[in-house]
């Protein structure tokens, strides 16, 4: 069996055949894994990640195939991770996605690898993280990952993504509200496919309702609207995708986009994270946003959300900030000043800003905020002690 | 080490369009626990190499009626030129008795009739997996 | 003197009565077990009473043959007056092949063609587009009008009816016109019916002959449609599919449901565009799969007829009776037919070639008993049309109208049938109708969950297949027929003749045309099928002529849900 260091050196050539058998040795959890994980994570932070998901139905893997197209019309090679989900009885799936994407079954600058959402050790967003990072390694310029279908794996590969897409089909009416909770929060822009079909501007309409109600920022997210089979509307959702990973908008400089790539590996390896549904909504060198939707599970008995829920998502963002320099940063003292209850049900914001540090410690400030209407609810003033040591992720 | 389930695409090259039994046989292989990668028909041979390079297939079930099966060597070839050897091939349909010779000599590793037990597709797609598993080099 | 006595009326008490005293008989002969179901899943019980049915339920059912709505018959003669047509398929090799089939058949009295194309002219491409192992082994290879000149060569086109197995764009149709053309033969006197026109059924089940992206191929059906209803008055455009899902494993019941379905989608296309219900549905025809579940096809047919010309009435808003005709051509079904101990298979096409006649189809087509390997042998076909002779003139099926009629399974299986046959048709109205049906994937998993249910009923040995889990013998494989290949000699000579033909015409003339063809492609009111009759008269190919609509329509590529 080949040594990490040799499996690296044909992924960094870009040999596919051993770029899938790199992955497949990560989705196994093989003895090589750890040390793989270790030795791609230096050569990963220059692809742009691009998550794509929504209803059923919506048409993401017909959208996801006319962007495809644009992108490689304008130069770009392009990675793919298609999920589809695996039955919970007998653990079989049928990968269907990758086959609506079949007109590039010719293009060797397009690479379909498809994932099925069973058990993976370490979870689903997990796996999605390594076959990111390999081809990331690569040398792909963009990665999509494309989910299907409803479920909390949805929101959770999004989160490793630099930009998010969340794909509607016309007609969804009410169900705008169905989108799942948390991704019409985090979503970068939204797309309105099929736009054909004669309710789509309705659904626009509403898309652009919502947003205005449930999101203050600016500015807000765009709403497309593409027409896949005839790629109406693609080119432009492709320039605007293009121009975010050139231009580095929320992705900064090298240095932001390697600290976001490690980021989004730790928060996809935080089980603690995940057992209390925290998604990463942003993050660069220093800096990092993450969310939270007060459930029934953050409840203390009084029936509002219970301090250390508050606390806990404070501290992930506070991690992911310091942790993204790439080497291990411990809280050593924090507090917390809880102003505001946060209601059940409420979407939470807590966005990590470094204030000061030296070389063995920073300072940091973690604002708490309503997502839909700013309020504030918690600071946290916290001191971190810098280690010096580099950041490893749990093993399996 | 978690072993994944076993990788297989079904597929039809050629240009034959019905495909009633590979949809059964891609069903049966779901339910039996395994990754299956069903295309539509009229595959290149170049397609299928390029999709069980990069899904990493363990095997390959071509379903043929007509006479398809006449560029399944076509297949074998490919596969071997793409370092692919070791992925194996199986075919599924109406084949001649005197054809079905010719296929085994150019490398596939198996071939069903048309009336073929289920459970033996299954279990024999099986082993084909492991056989690789254990035989395949990084 | 014994005379006949009155049949004394039973009263309904005295009837049940009856039924309870046979049902102990029954009981304690037959011990209990899982209840009978068909192949759509109706339970099957022992025995049928007139407590099962006392009539026709809807008021406006008159019982008789001819009229609406239709159960027992659409005409009034039926076979007494007009016998079905017999069209068995013809197709291997070249044009001359072809043309030599066709020749013997018409000496043997036959006075309808069937034409089947090779799967390369299936698939869209001309013959040296594709791996030349493949060409002719299924169908004959036509790429241009010439070609067709040479397979219709002494076949007298205006007399004769002519099923083209031909998928829009129908390219086909347009080398048989431009053959009429060129022969002095009015359009107004080519008869015969474009098989293989029913897109959706293509991108459900068959994807053969799925060539084009779905919005466009439906585009295409029906401009065909609007110029044959003005230029080709003996032509049925469009033959609605039954027979590819109920070969992918829809059960009756769905396949009847799904064709009707798509029978109101084209409807509903053809009437979205401003067409008269009176001019475009008498020449709307079915095509179905008959299985060798014998009562449960005919009362499938009835149920048909039935619930078609309600929809003719009722929904379209058809007021001549000729519109409301359900005609249909019926083929005994290949997936029934085994590999194992073939010449079984002769006993199986009996049996659904009698489920056809006395469903009361219009024309049949019956399986050869080799047909699970390959094209027909000349000895397989001819029994195949004796069976058929035999059924009508020996067995004297044809004598009595809907003999079936009346039974009180047969009428109550009618009954029920068209009750499922209602709840899938809503079922897919409730999704937008079959185009949106199809589109989001919901046919192809009714069929392919039928489909899956079969399998299993097989290999547990619920349902016995003589000779493949049951009742088997020992066979040496190498006794099977073999395929039979095209001659390689023959098939070379042809692609070079195709060389030949493309660097002779006038490469002008067939740019000119293509262009044509694309704008027609492009515009939304011009009609694509008169451009590809142009094209076609132009010596376009058939190959340059789907390439071009692909490219400006979209490559067919159907949605497979496993």
């Amino acid at each position: 069996m080949d040594s990490a260091a040799d499996t690296l050196a044909t992924i960094l050539a870009g040999d596919r055949r051993r770029i899938a058998r790199a992955i497949t040795a990560l989705e196994n959890g093989s003895a090589q894994a750890p040390a793989l994980r270790a030795a791609l994570a230096a050569h990963t932070g220059r692809a742009h990640v691009v998550g794509v998901t929504g209803p059923p139905g919506g048409g993401k893997s017909t959208l996801v195939s006319a962007l495809i197209k644009s992108l490689r019309a304008q130069g770009r090679t392009v990675a793919v991770v298609a999920v589809d989900p695996s039955s919970p009885y007998t653990g079989g799936a049928v990968l269907g996605d990758r086959i609506r994407m079949g007109e590039h079954q010719g293009d060797p600058g397009v690479f379909i690898r498809s994932l099925a959402s069973r058990g993976h050790l370490g979870g689903l967003s997990r796996a999605a993280a390594d076959v990111i990072d390999v081809f990331d390694a690569a040398g792909y310029d963009t990665v999509i990952t494309e989910t299907v279908g409803a479920g909390q794996s949805e929101v959770e590969i999004t989160q490793v993504a630099d930009t998010r897409l969340v794909v509607c089909p016309p007609g969804l009416g009410d169900d705008v509200q169905a989108i799942k909770a948390g991704l019409l929060e985090i979503a970068d822009a939204f797309v309105v496919s099929k736009a054909d079909l004669s309710d789509a501007a309705r659904t626009e309409a509403d898309l652009h309702a919502m947003l205005a109600l449930r999101r203050r920022q600016d500015p807000l997210p765009p709403v497309f609207r593409t027409q896949a089979t005839t790629g109406e509307g693609v080119a432009a959702l492709a320039d605007w995708l293009c121009a975010r990973s050139a231009r580095g908008t929320r992705l900064g400089s090298a240095e932001d986009r390697r600290a976001r790539a490690v980021v989004r590996r730790a928060i996809a390896a935080d089980a603690y994270a995940r057992h209390l549904g925290l998604t990463l909504v942003e993050a660069g060198r220093g800096h990092a946003t993450v969310q939270m939707t007060v459930g029934p599970e953050h409840l203390n008995f009084n029936g509002g959300c219970h301090g250390g829920a508050i606390f806990s998502l404070a501290d992930t963002a506070l991690g992911m900030a310091c942790n993204a320099e790439g080497e291990v940063a411990v809280l050593i003292d924090g507090h917390i000043s809880i102003t505001v209850a946060a209601a059940p049900g409420s979407v939470l914001l807590a966005r990590a800003e470094p204030v000061t540090h030296t070389r063995r410690l920073g300072v940091y400030r973690v604002v708490i905020s309503r997502a839909d209407n700013g309020a504030h609810i918690a600071s946290l003033n916290a001191t971190v002690y810098r280690t010096g040591k580099p950041l490893q992720f749990a093993a399996v | 080490m978690h072993e994944r389930p076993p990788k297989v695409i079904v597929t039809k090259i050629g240009l034959d369009g019905h495909d009633r039994g590979s949809r059964v046989v891609a069903a049966t292989l779901r339910d039996a626990g395994m990754e299956v990668i069903y295309t539509p028909p009229w595959q290149a041979v170049a397609s299928v190499v390029k999709l069980a390079m990069e899904e990493d297939a363990d095997v390959i079930g071509i379903s043929s009626l007509a006479t398809d099966h006449l560029i399944v060597p076509d297949l074998m070839a490919a596969l071997r030129e793409a370092g692919l050897a070791d992925v194996r091939v199986i075919v599924g349909g109406i084949v001649p008795a005197a054809d079905e010779a010719a296929l085994l000599a150019a490398g596939v590793a198996r071939v069903f009739h048309p009336g073929a037990d289920f459970d033996d597709i299954v279990d024999t797609v099986r082993r084909l997996a492991r056989e690789r598993a254990h035989g395949a080099t990084a | 003197m014994n005379a006949p006595h009155e049949p004394a009326a039973v009263t309904a008490d005295e009837l049940a009565q009856r039924v309870a005293r046979w049902r102990q008989a029954y009981d304690a002969a037959v011990p209990a077990a899982e209840p009978v179901r068909n192949r759509s899943g109706i339970e099957l019980k022992p025995l049928y009473t007139a407590l099962d049915w006392a009539g026709p339920s809807h008021p406006e059912d008159s019982g008789v043959p001819g009229e609406f709505p239709f159960t027992r018959g659409i005409y009034p003669s039926m076979y007494r007056g007009r016998s079905w047509s017999q069209r068995q398929l013809v197709g291997l090799g070249v044009p001359e092949d072809y043309n030599e089939r066709a020749r013997e058949l018409l000496a043997l009295g036959a006075s309808a063609l069937s034409f089947l194309p090779c799967n390369s002219v299936f698939r869209g491409y001309d013959a040296d587009e594709v791996p030349a192992a493949l060409l002719g082994t299924c169908g004959t290879v036509v790429n241009h009008a010439r070609d067709m000149e040479r397979a219709m060569a002494g076949v007298p086109i205006g007399d004769i009816s002519t099923a083209l197995n031909d998928p829009a764009p129908f390219t086909l149709l347009a080398f048989q016109l431009a053959v009429a053309r060129r022969r002095g033969v009015p359009w107004s006197q080519i008869a015969g019916t474009s098989n293989q026109s029913d897109c959706l059924s293509h991108f459900v089940a068959n994807h053969m002959f799925f060539r084009i992206a779905l919005p466009g191929a439906r585009r295409i059906v029906v401009d065909q449609i609007a110029f044959a209803n003005e230029h080709l008055p003996r032509w049925n455009p469009l033959s609605i599919v039954g027979q590819h899902m109920q070969q992918a494993g829809a059960t009756p019941a769905q396949a009847m449901a799904f064709t009707l379905a798509s029978g109101i989608q084209y409807a509903e296309d053809c009437l979205a565009r401003g067409m008269d219900p009176d001019r475009f549905l008498p020449r709307f025809t079915f095509f179905f799969d008959i299985s060798i579940s014998l009562f449960e096809e005919v009362a499938k047919f009835r149920a048909g007829r039935r619930i078609w010309a309600r929809l003719c009435r009722e929904r379209f808003g058809a007021k001549d009776p000729r519109s409301w005709r359900f005609k249909f051509h019926g083929q005994t079904s290949g997936v029934d037919l085994t590999r194992q101990q073939p010449l079984n298979n002769i006993a199986r096409v009996t049996v659904q070639a009698m489920a056809g006649i006395l469903g009361g189809l219009q024309s049949l087509h019956t399986d050869s008993y080799d047909e699970v390997f390959s094209t027909p042998t000349a000895e397989a076909a001819r029994i195949a049309v004796a069976t058929q002779n035999i059924l009508r003139e020996e067995a004297q099926l044809t004598e009595i109208i809907d003999p079936l009629g009346g039974s009180w399974y047969v009428e109550s299986l009618t009954d029920a049938m068209e009750r499922q046959i209602l709840e899938h048709i809503d079922r897919i109205d409730a999704a937008g109708g079959m185009g949106a049906a199809a589109q989001q994937g919901l046919v192809q998993r009714w069929i392919g969950d039928s489909a899956l249910a079969f399998q299993k009923r097989v290999d547990s040995g619920q349902q016995t297949i003589v000779g493949v889990n049951a009742y088997r013998v020992d066979e040496d494989p190498a006794s099977y027929p073999s395929l039979a290949y095209p001659d390689a000699t023959r098939m070379q000579a042809y692609l070079a003749d195709l060389a030949a033909y493309k660097a002779q015409r006038s490469a002008a003339a067939v740019a000119q045309a293509l262009d044509g063809l694309a704008a027609a492609a492009q515009s939304t009111d011009r009609n694509i099928f008169a451009a590809v009759v142009s094209a076609a008269e132009a010596g376009a190919t058939h190959g340059e002529i789907c390439a071009t609509l692909r490219r400006e329509l979209g490559f067919g590529q159907p949605l497979t849900v496993v």
